[in-house]
């Protein structure tokens, strides 16, 4: 930058000195001018005394001889040029021989001394002797016109004005390029401070983010800490459901007795089943198993549960139109998301109320990114209702207008969730003091109502027979798998991960393998399931897991999948299904 | 028309001027001899004489009137201070004229003891120019004096000049009436 800064001032000064310049060669044109003028004078003198001297070395004769007609011949021949204004042939005594007179020039008669050569105005006035073989005879006077000093000094102002042009070009050149080197210098001032201000917005940026991500990590341990105490506030109940049930079916031998706390014990664990579910459809990490499903029927199926969960001054309506179109979601979902709208209805109404559940089609929708036909779902009650403030969050998670431990925020989060995996969105209308309407809009299926056996609690397991290889890492999970496998009738044998599993197919053989997904050791199901189908193609494979993204890795590779945590019936289902199934552990059909 | 008036009036008035310095064109009477004086010694200039002619850078041209004498005092006076160059010019009266006479001009009047013819034998082949006068006879010198039109004129015989070894300024020639060539021609 110093290295810089006498060059723009170098071109600050270019203006002064094109001046400079342009006066310089102006007083040179002058001083020329004026060296142009004596010398054009003293040219001018040259000529008009070569013209007198030859003029009085022709006609000395005849004025000496006084011979006037000769003389004057000889004056006339000199009228020819135009710049001789007047001429006189004089004597050696002075008097006028011959002469003309041109223009009104003064022309004496009678001349009167020598003079040297004279300048009146733009006239010169040239007075020479006329010699004759030494002898001065006569004289010589020649008056000639000089071409005007204006028009001299015209041709000398062209010249001027052309000098001074050219010095005005160089000082607005010069003056141009000063204002662009200023103008530059500007811009790289501003540059500067503009990259200045970026760097300081940079630091206030990072400062920024580093503030977010610290308010962030903190809500984040405060959702932790919500969730946490929420999901261990539930599970603690419904332990005390399971806990307090067995107990008391040791000190009884009533068998109507045991029966209600056997179905209360198993309510508690349905509950607890649903809510890891939540957790996990909540984190999205939960597989949606998609069926084709005729809703009116699935909230018909709801109803006693419904009832079940909420209070008696609740009142449900199912309002199911005739005609409703199936939808293709998860069932299970799918009740999840009604029981949790039907439990912030239930809450929203502390003094009891009315909870209507509608479905209805809606065809040709253009609603948002929505277009088509679509199953209008909706859930509507009678209570307190919410400020539009609060609508926004509603579907966060963990958000919850409810006292610590009552809920974990993770409801209406379930069933946005939900909704928009299935292909549709949630819309929420609400009025302070006049309930809460919640409508989920599910895309219709073209596909026909998946045909499903009636699921009750007093279905029959289905009996198998048969040995099973049963793989599972963890020793409580597989002795109650074992002996729900013994009950079905099937002769299990255990092997503690897939490496103690390859070797015990090599020495027997099996009907069936059984096995968990995530496992200590080099191999893990999937890859278990992939060594038997090839050293074993045709043996039934069944994987089975808790962890969503194990399950759909399972589900790419086309494994029969069983998602834990399961009851015997759905175990009996699905060993039964894999031994009837015509591939062979998910194989492609032979050609 | 204004031009010819001026020169009409510029020439009375050198007339007039004429008469007073006593050189200018005359009348037979009273202004012929006075003119004739001055062109005696003003023909000078236009006339070349040989090197060998001159005895010095500073010797006198000498103007002799051989004869008759028309001019008197007049000559004398006309003559008094005139110079060719360095040369004074210097008046020398002669009866008679000869090659050794020392004259560089000579104007020969003729006399009864030498004429005009017998005069110019005399100084044919030296460096004398011979000048004569149509009033005193029909013999040429060099250069003859003829009055025409009242003017007082001249003709120029180039080959006697020659004869003489002389040269004559063709600016002198331009203003005679005639001139006798030196090939032989006239003008």
């Amino acid at each position: 930058m110093a290295g810089r800064t006498p060059l723009w001032r170098s071109w600050r000064v270019i203006p002064v000195v094109a001046i400079g310049s342009a006066l310089t060669l102006l007083l040179a044109g002058v001083l020329a001018g004026v060296y142009g003028e004596k010398l054009y004078r003293a040219q001018k003198v040259r000529e008009a005394t070569v013209e007198a001297q030859i003029l009085g070395a022709t006609a000395s004769a005849a004025v000496v001889f006084q011979d006037q007609p000769a003389a004057q011949e000889y004056v006339n021949a000199l009228q020819a040029n135009p710049e001789i204004e007047a001429v006189g042939l004089y004597d050696d005594q002075g008097a006028l021989i011959a002469g003309y007179n041109r223009g009104g020039a003064h022309l004496p008669r009678i001349l009167q001394g020598r003079a040297p050569p004279v300048f009146e105005g733009a006239h010169l006035l040239v007075t020479e002797p006329m010699r004759q073989a030494g002898n001065i005879v006569g004289t010589v006077r020649i008056r000639s016109q000089l071409e005007p000093v204006s028009r001299r000094f015209t041709r000398y102002g062209g010249a001027a004005l052309l000098i001074g042009m050219a010095a005005l070009l160089l000082g607005v050149l010069g003056a141009a390029q000063a204002a662009l080197a200023r103008a530059n210098r500007e811009l790289r001032h501003r540059a500067r401070a503009l990259a200045g201000a970026n760097q300081e917005l940079q630091v206030q940026i990072e400062e920024r983010e580093k503030a977010e991500e610290a308010l962030r990590q903190s809500q984040k341990m405060e959702a932790i800490g919500q969730l946490t105490g929420g999901v261990a506030h539930d599970f603690n109940n419904l332990l005390m459901v399971a806990s307090s049930g067995l107990d008391l079916m040791d000190r009884t031998d009533d068998p109507k007795r045991r029966q209600l706390l056997k179905d209360s014990i198993r309510q508690a664990v349905d509950r607890g089943s649903a809510l890891t579910r939540q957790l996990l459809a909540f984190s999205r990490r939960s597989a949606l198993k998609p069926e084709v499903v005729d809703l009116c029927k699935q909230m018909e199926g709801m109803r006693v549960l419904l009832e079940r969960s909420l209070r008696e001054d609740i009142q449900v309506e199912i309002d199911c139109a005739a005609g409703l179109w199936p939808v293709e979601i998860d069932p299970h979902q799918l009740e999840l998301a009604i029981l949790n709208m039907a439990v912030n209805a239930r809450d929203a109404m502390p003094e009891g109320g009315r909870i209507v559940i509608r479905g209805e089609n809606a065809a040709d929708l253009a609603d948002g990114d929505l277009s088509g036909d679509f199953v209008r779902l909706s859930v509507a009650d009678t209570g307190a209702g919410m400020a539009p403030e609060m609508l926004n969050r509603v579907f966060e998670p963990f958000f919850t207008t409810k006292a610590r431990g009552q809920g974990t925020g993770l409801g209406l989060s379930q069933v946005y969730g939900f909704t928009r995996a299935s292909g549709g969105d949630v819309r929420i209308e609400s009025r302070e003091g006049e309930g809460t309407t919640i409508t989920l809009l599910l895309p219709r299926s073209e596909r026909p109502v998946t045909a499903k056996p009636a699921e009750s609690d007093r279905v029959e397991p289905i009996q198998g027979r048969g040995k099973v290889l049963l793989v599972e890492d963890d020793d409580g999970v597989a002795f109650a798998v074992a002996e729900m496998l013994r009950e079905l009738g099937y002769q299990p044998t255990r092997a503690e991960n897939a490496a103690r599993a390859l070797k015990v197919l090599e020495r027997r053989s099996f009907d069936l393998v059984f096995s968990d997904m995530v496992m200590p050791g080099e191999m893990d199901g999937i890859g278990l399931a992939r060594e038997i189908n090839t050293l074993k193609p045709g043996l039934p494979v069944v994987l089975t897991t808790g962890f969503s993204e194990a399950a759909a890795a399972a589900g790419q590779e086309g494994f029969r999948l069983l998602v834990k945590p399961y009851r015997i019936e759905q175990l009996a289902a699905e060993l039964q299904a894999a031994r009837n199934d015509p591939r062979a552990a998910g194989q492609e059909l032979p050609a | 028309m204004k031009a010819r008036a001026n020169i009409g009036v510029f020439g009375a008035i050198a007339l007039s001027l004429a008469v007073l310095a006593g050189g200018a064109p005359a009348r037979a009477d009273s202004l012929e001899y006075p003119v004739k004086a001055a062109f005696l010694y003003k023909f000078a200039p236009f006339v070349e004489w040989p090197a060998t002619a001159w005895g010095s850078a500073t010797s006198p041209l000498t103007l002799c009137v051989v004869g008759d004498d028309p001019f008197g005092v007049l000559l004398d006076r006309t003559i008094q201070g005139q110079h060719l160059g360095a040369h004074p010019i210097v008046v020398h009266r002669l009866d008679r004229l000869a090659a050794d006479s020392g004259c560089g001009i000579a104007y020969v009047g003729g006399s009864k003891t030498q004429s005009v013819a017998e005069a110019l034998d005399a100084v044919q082949g030296t460096p004398v120019l011979t000048v004569t006068d149509e009033a005193e006879g029909p013999a040429h010198g060099i250069i003859h004096f003829v009055v025409r039109a009242n003017r007082v004129r001249f003709v120029i015989d180039d080959a006697a000049a020659a004869k003489n070894g002389m040269t004559i300024s063709s600016k002198l020639m331009r203003l005679a009436l005639s001139v006798h060539l030196r090939n032989g021609g006239r003008l």
